[in-house]
């Protein structure tokens, strides 16, 4: 299964009751939720490129617009695959699903897996691209999609936590939850 | 009959057809507004989007994006992203046709000039 009916069996699974197609939030959280799974290898068969807004599928938007009453009320009868059930349900654990943290993340995850960027050519090329979000949501987002493309060793994993806990409390003291 | 298949005159047939074309369209900044926002369709692209991506100051911005709204090309709207409302905009009908006729004769021009 790949396609539109995999997109609507993910989006189901991450318990999502709908998405419209005239929300510009809604749109943006399943692009790149859909491009943060893809690259981990949950095949949804669409074609992701360098857009304004981050990594971007033109096929993708096409297929929401064109099934908008099948989003209106997602139910599937698909069965997802074991492991792509495992990868789908390990997101929100990694990855705060709020549009900001999924946008840094995609665009991080974009300029380190495809571009091959180091750490903080990619880092840098997200603030450029992303600056109009505060350095707290960017470093959060980065330290998700670090977690979530590279399976890191527990010193490795202390090292994020240690780098993203600074802006985790500043979170908090701001009343907002924080996934680093 | 395109300058491809022109035997005589790929640069005059060019020219005639560049006539066809909104000149206002051939700065570097709108080419960039265009291309961008024709890609992303109805969807569109917030403007701090357009400003962080494309590094334009705000005055070159706005004073582009509203020469194309007034050629029709694009329309303003606003979306709300994590509880705050931030202005949008999107290519029309007329823009994409526009974009389209452009990038075609830039194609037939490095075409042309590759024979």
């Amino acid at each position: 299964m790949t396609g539109f009916e995999k997109v609507k069996a993910c989006l189901k699974a991450l318990e999502y009751p709908s998405i419209s197609v005239a929300n510009f939030e809604d749109k943006l959280v399943v692009q790149k939720i859909i491009y943060l799974l893809q690259l981990k290898g949950v095949r949804f068969g669409y074609r992701f490129s360098l857009y304004v807004r981050g990594p971007y599928s033109p096929d993708l938007t096409k297929d929401l617009y064109t099934n908008a009453k099948e989003l209106a009320r997602i139910d599937s009868k698909e069965s997802l695959v074991k492991n792509d059930l495992t990868l789908i349900r390990n997101l929100p654990e990694t990855i705060n699903l709020t549009p900001s943290r999924l946008e840094v993340a995609a665009t991080y995850a974009y300029f380190a897996f495809e571009r091959n960027q180091d750490p903080a050519t990619a880092t840098a090329s997200v603030r450029r691209m992303k600056g109009f979000y505060p350095e707290s949501q960017i470093a959060l987002g980065i330290s998700g999609a670090k977690r979530w493309l590279y399976a890191p060793t527990e010193s490795e994993l202390r090292e994020i936590a240690s780098d993203a806990e600074p802006w985790g409390c500043a979170s908090e003291l701001d009343g907002r939850s924080a996934d680093g | 009959m395109n300058a491809k298949t022109d035997p005589n005159g790929n640069l005059i047939t060019l020219v005639e057809e560049s006539r066809a074309l909104n000149p206002d369209l051939f700065s570097m900044i709108r080419m960039q507004l265009m291309s961008s926002l024709f890609e992303l369709g109805d969807d569109g692209a917030t403007i701090r989007e357009l400003k962080a991506v494309l590094g334009l100051s705000d005055g070159a911005l706005h004073s582009n994006l509203a020469a194309l709204e007034s050629m029709g090309y694009v329309v303003f709207g606003n979306v709300t992203v994590e509880d705050k409302n931030l202005k949008s905009c999107h290519i029309t009908k007329d823009g994409e046709a526009a974009w389209t006729s452009v990038v075609e004769w830039l194609k037939r021009m490095l075409e042309c000039r590759r024979e």
